[in-house]
């Protein structure tokens, strides 16, 4: 499969990917390098492995990192509980005595996310979710995961991937990462996208909501990017928005600022860019959506 | 000229130079990653070298936004604006699609295979190729680098910012977490975690057969910005200020301005927005003429960062210290922000130390301030970076 084969791939799956997102993708299975993708919260890091497991039509294995996320949460645990039901059950039968060696089978390990993805029998797309909220402890144990595909459990040895998982991380920069982490990946920062891009990717997405009101709420949209706001909206909240317009029987952007008022919270997410968004900043941004070419002034009140 | 097929790995080896020249971590391993992509490309697809070299030579946001920059100037100088011809030097003529042709005939022709290629004396040359602007090296007895270091940060310019914010990086680096002071008695560092070894405990039915144990803590210190922005100080408070939005993003500081009264501006500092100058203008439109450092620092102290001010706390003025209070007071407020145990550091234009009477009467108290530093070129900061802070 070629960078073009699997940007088609991902276009039928209805993920929208440039050229060069694709060519990173593709780059990054041929390398068998893991992916870290950064970019701003809501511009589709997360479905970018989503996309990519279902292009590829492989499964997706999901870990989704947090605060004090440890080893028995992520890789692997043994089956304590199991275990003791084993030993007690020995101690039952007269004559018998457990050993060391059967209580510490795969029978009694409970495979967590990162060795379900090394040990699974099909090839797999391993997405870890936002890594920036893990420990720097957890990101020093996944030095040996993404650097050999392998995982040590002392007791059994070296669990090795038969086939090497597609690994997506993504980051929203709560956190530095280590500059080791960094380096055993490809790296891909997420843009918001462009007008042309987000228009086709609202179409796709609400192929029911009318063109017009598409195409001048992602252009209202993305003037509000260029706003000084503190939570610039994302794609996701793009989608949002169209449907609630959609929702509310809207064909087009209307008239009065007013009216759009109440669905301003599918993309404001903070008091301050509320606060900001008055009517007056909505009015100037929709009288932007009638200008043709740059050159031409707002209407005038006379 | 074509590039011959013994060159393309001297020519990435020479844009691998660049990239590190401009702060991008490449090295071997890139180099040879960035071979095998433009091998892995289909021919007819060389114009998505350009985007696999960025995944693997880019490790994060500001590499990737520099990208496109350094990427037309090695490969498509004859492209960039504005960009002037030095006189005597021939400008360097470098064909990308001939570059992926010429990797992929060598492969063809039973060359050494790239991972053996790479690690040859190609990837291994510690400068750029000859025909490279933007190196280090004299001219006419000139050197371009020497300019851009000592020119007076009076008279920045927007392209020196990329390079402050490095700098800045690495200031904020070499300040980076300390243990804190619990941990420094502890010479083994192992500390059980009463409360999550029991929590564990609960899966092997309370038997604490996993004891879960405490990492050191590590804090990075809490660092002050006081930015002076009176009339006197006009010409450089606009860079210094772009030198404290670096600390805000590298390390989270604080940023206040003051000449009359004082006020705080980190929030205005977090975006990157070209009106930064504007807003901190309209936050101190209010103010006075004049500047009083001493009030400011006493606003600072008492209201702003009272319960911040620790030991781990550092607080760097950026000022010439022109004082229009009482010459004792600013002694007097120091004094109160050293009794905290913050450290702080005074940072100047001048070529001196500031020398006004408030500055004598805090130079007369030892201890006070812990360093005075000028800053007044890229060269300061750089020579700031290296030294331990």
């Amino acid at each position: 499969m070629t960078d073009a084969d699997l940007r088609v791939s991902l276009q039928r799956v209805g993920h929208l990917a440039d050229e060069a997102l694709a060519t990173t993708l593709w780059l990054a299975g041929e390398l068998q390098r893991p992916l870290l993708v950064e970019g701003d919260a809501g511009v589709g890091k997360t479905a970018l492995a989503v996309a990519l497991a279902q292009a590829r039509g492989q499964r997706l294995v999901r870990l989704q990192c947090h605060e004090g996320l440890d080893l028995s949460q992520a890789a692997y645990e043994w089956n304590y509980g199991k275990q003791l039901l084993a030993i007690r059950l020995h101690e039952t039968q007269p004559g018998e005595r457990v050993r060391e060696a059967d209580l510490f089978a795969r029978d009694y390990l409970l495979e967590r996310r990162l060795l379900q993805a090394i040990s699974s029998d099909a090839p797999c797309v391993l997405l870890i979710d936002e890594i920036d909220r893990a420990d720097e402890a957890f990101e020093a144990f996944l030095l040996e995961v993404l650097a050999d595909y392998q995982i040590t459990v002392p007791e059994l040895g070296t669990v090795t991937a038969r086939h090497v998982p597609q690994v997506v991380l993504t980051s929203n920069g709560t956190r530095e990462l280590s500059d080791a982490l960094r380096r055993r990946c490809l790296y891909h920062y997420l843009d918001h996208p462009t007008l042309a891009r987000e228009i086709a990717i609202v179409r796709a997405t609400l192929p029911q909501a009318e063109g017009q009101l598409v195409e001048q709420a992602v252009a209202f949209v993305q003037k509000l990017r260029r706003d000084d706001l503190s939570k610039k909206p994302g794609i996701a909240e793009t989608l949002d928005w169209v449907r609630a317009l959609h929702r509310l029987d809207f064909k087009a952007l209307p008239d009065d600022p007013l009216a759009l008022v109440p669905t301003l919270a599918c993309l404001l997410k903070t008091r301050e860019d509320r606060f900001q968004m008055g009517e007056d900043r909505i009015r100037q941004l929709m009288e932007g959506r009638r200008s043709v070419g740059v050159a031409e002034k707002a209407p005038q009140q006379i | 000229m074509n590039i011959r097929p013994a060159q393309p790995l001297e020519a990435i080896a020479g844009f691998a130079a660049l990239l590190r020249e401009h702060g991008l971590k490449v090295g071997i391993a890139e180099q040879q990653a960035m071979v095998r992509a433009a091998l892995s490309l289909p021919l007819d697809r060389w114009k998505q070298v350009d985007a696999a070299w960025r995944a693997i030579a880019c490790h994060d946001a500001r590499d990737w936004r520099r990208w496109a920059e350094l990427f037309e100037r090695y490969w498509h100088p004859q492209r960039l604006k504005g960009s002037t011809k030095v006189s005597g030097q021939t400008r360097p003529n470098r064909s990308l699609q001939q570059l992926v042709q010429s990797l992929h005939e060598g492969m063809a022709g039973g060359t050494p295979p790239p991972q053996r290629a790479t690690s040859d004396v190609a990837l291994n040359a510690p400068a750029l190729p000859p025909d490279e602007p933007g190196q280090g090296r004299a001219q006419g007895g000139a050197s371009r680098t020497e300019a851009l270091h000592d020119r007076s940060l009076s008279q920045w310019l927007p392209q020196d910012l990329a390079q402050l914010e490095r700098l800045a990086e690495q200031v904020a680096l070499r300040l980076r977490k300390r243990l804190t002071r619990r941990w420094h008695d502890s010479a083994t560092g192992h500390r059980l975690d009463v409360r999550r070894t029991l929590r564990a405990s609960l899966r092997t039915g309370g038997l604490p057969l996993n004891p879960v144990w405490r990492a050191p803590r590590r804090e990075r210190p809490r660092l002050f910005i006081l930015v002076d922005v009176s009339r006197s100080m006009e010409t450089h408070a606009q860079l210094f200020l772009r030198i404290a939005r670096a600390f805000v993003l590298a390390m989270d500081a604080r940023v206040f301005v003051f000449h009359t009264r004082l006020a705080e501006v980190t929030p205005l500092l977090r975006s990157d927005s070209a009106a930064v100058q504007e807003k901190v203008n309209a936050v101190t439109a209010g103010f006075g003429g004049g500047t009083r450092i001493a009030t400011s620092v006493a606003d600072f102290h008492a209201v702003h960062a009272r319960a911040q001010l620790t030991r781990s706390a550092r607080v760097w003025v950026l000022s010439d210290g022109f004082d229009a209070d009482e010459p004792p007071c600013l002694a007097e407020e120091l004094a109160r922000v050293r009794g905290r145990g913050a450290r702080i550091a005074w940072f100047h234009p001048s070529e001196q130390p500031p020398a006004s009477m408030a500055m004598r009467a805090v130079n007369e108290q030892r201890g006070l301030v812990e360093r005075y530093a000028r800053l007044n070129s890229l060269r300061d900061l750089a020579s700031l970076a290296e030294q331990a802070l």
